[in-house]
């Protein structure tokens, strides 16, 4: 089965991937954060049958996953290919996950709540990761009595998703926003909009690989619909703006010059460290998006970009690695990837 | 704990996340959880609920006798509430309604939910669901010139809002 991120959509040169998540909570039961051990367990019994042994024709292509039973580096792996959050694998008694064959469903069991139903969807897809991420909801609904208040909504563990408990995210790659200094400024006029925006990879002022996650902060007192119109219209605004931002800096020799030879180096470097990788390939990906480098498609980048995570590289070798033994691997990956690709068609700055 | 981007002030949001493989906690202040966008309305719901609570309650006497208020289901006090951060059922939000009001308010900017409801809705707010989207149909309708079409709507709406 072919995942969902070894593809590219909308808007695919800036929009990496959409994500739809809601929260439920099951009304019978304290939220996980009450639960001991046992009653998690019942829980999670009660949302897996009612997803396996529901009526959809999703039913059969999903998988249970009990969290305990994963050693330390298939969880990881989870939460770097954005199944599960890092939250989801820091105590992982009593918890469980439901995954579709391709991805791109995962429903977290007692996570922050008990029911978090996450839809991702390659490039800006916004209306369909809702569809069914409303489908598996309503099904769900069905067979199982969730929590809800007349005014308040979904009732969730942390008031801050009460009301239709739906999180729309957006992972965005701006590297052109980001070299231009702008994200500061983009940022803190996000939030006057009800929306957020936050690095991917590490907490630094500049996230690696320059991925970005912008999704809605409020959830009560605005429709599902108007929450994902208002995304849609930032989003659109913000790939706008950073492909104006790409065009500018590619004028510079330097940019150009720097794209170049991360794309020379990810054919050709035999050690590479994450945060290299990462640099490289979002270098790489900008100078596709830009007709520096020709002929390779997004969705190849994509995939490297998760496969060359530190616990998937480990998930996929099928063994733990030492951070060299890593670096290796990470470089033969990308280099046998990267010379598949066709020798790029360099082209001449114009002006 | 000092602030691990910043490394100036005292860290008072604490972020789980993975670092080159290995799940890590990162420890924020205040101002670089906001810069880098974990615009924690809510790591400092518990010092905003003391406050509310002191403002609120006045004097000691009155603020131990709400506090002794428990919920029935899951065994909560609204202190247990303001210090984790962390509702502990669905009841709570009945029992503690008035007092997480305030809260709710200053996350959302609002306190009444518009949107999908679960099969559990009140008939009420099912009927208004309703209303609203034949309401918004029938604004459509007149818009492009549907008028058969906003006819039916108009019997519909009407039909609803004489059963109300």
């Amino acid at each position: 089965m072919d995942k969902w991120y070894n593809k590219s959509g909308n808007e695919g040169d800036v929009v990496i991937s959409t994500r739809i998540r809601f929260a439920r909570n099951l009304k019978e039961y304290p939220f996980p954060c009450r639960l001991n051990d046992e009653t998690k367990c019942k829980v999670a019994a009660l949302v897996k049958d009612a997803i396996l042994n529901g009526n959809s024709a999703l039913a059969s292509r999903f998988e249970y996953i009990q969290m305990p039973e994963l050693t330390q580096e298939e969880a990881v792996s989870l939460v770097e290919r954005h199944l599960v959050s890092p939250e989801f694998i820091s105590d992982r008694q009593g918890r469980g996950l439901l995954l579709l064959d391709d991805e791109s469903v995962s429903v977290m069991i007692n996570e922050e709540d008990h029911i978090r139903i996450q839809v991702m969807h390659q490039g800006l897809d916004l209306a369909a990761a809702y569809d069914i991420a409303d489908k598996i909801d309503t099904l769900l609904d069905e067979r199982l009595n969730f929590a809800f208040n007349d005014k308040l909504g979904y009732l969730t563990q942390c008031p801050t998703n009460l009301g239709t408990g739906m999180r729309a995210s957006l992972m965005l790659h701006l590297p052109g926003l980001q070299q231009s200094k702008a994200m500061n400024r983009i940022a803190s006029t996000l939030s006057k909009l009800g929306l957020v925006l936050r690095g991917m990879y590490g907490e630094g002022s500049e996230p690696k690989g320059a991925l970005y996650q912008l999704s809605n902060q409020v959830t009560l007192g605005i429709s599902e619909e108007q929450a994902m119109s208002n995304l849609r219209d930032v989003a659109l605004q913000l790939v706008a703006q950073e492909r104006e931002a790409r065009n500018n800096l590619t004028k510079n020799i330097e940019v150009v010059d720097a794209i170049s030879r991360s794309y020379g180096l990810s054919r050709y470097a035999r050690l590479m460290s994450n945060e290299e990788c990462m640099k490289l390939l979002s270098n790489i990906r900008f100078g596709i998006a830009t007709g520096i480098i020709d002929k390779i498609d997004f969705d190849i980048i994509n995939r490297l970009m998760i496969e060359t995570q530190p616990a998937t590289l480990m998930k996929n070798v099928g063994k733990k690695l030492s951070p060299s033994e890593r670096d290796r691997i990470r470089a033969d990956v990308v280099r046998s990837t990267m010379l598949k690709t066709n020798i790029p068609n360099n082209r001449r700055l114009e002006n | 704990m000092l602030c691990q981007s910043c490394g100036q002030n005292q860290a008072t949001t604490h972020i789980k996340t993975i670092i080159n493989g290995e799940l890590a906690e990162v420890n924020l202040c205040r101002e670089c959880a906001q810069k880098l966008g974990y615009n924690s309305f809510f790591g400092n719901f518990g010092m905003d609920f003391d406050k509310f609570l002191g403002s609120l309650m006045g004097g000691n006497e009155s603020r131990t006798l709400k506090s002794r208020k428990r919920c029935n289901c899951c065994g909560s006090t609204f202190e247990d509430i303001a210090k984790s951060g962390k509702v502990g059922c669905a009841n709570c939000y009945d029992i503690f309604y008035d007092e997480l009001l305030p809260s709710i308010q200053r996350i959302h900017g609002k306190t009444v939910h518009i949107g999908k409801l679960a099969k559990s809705a009140g008939s009420e707010v099912k009927m208004k669901s309703t209303l609203a989207k034949l309401k918004e149909e029938l604004t459509a309708a007149i818009k492009e010139q549907e008028f058969e079409k906003a006819a039916k709507l108009r019997d519909q709406i009407k039909e609803l809002e004489a059963k109300g």
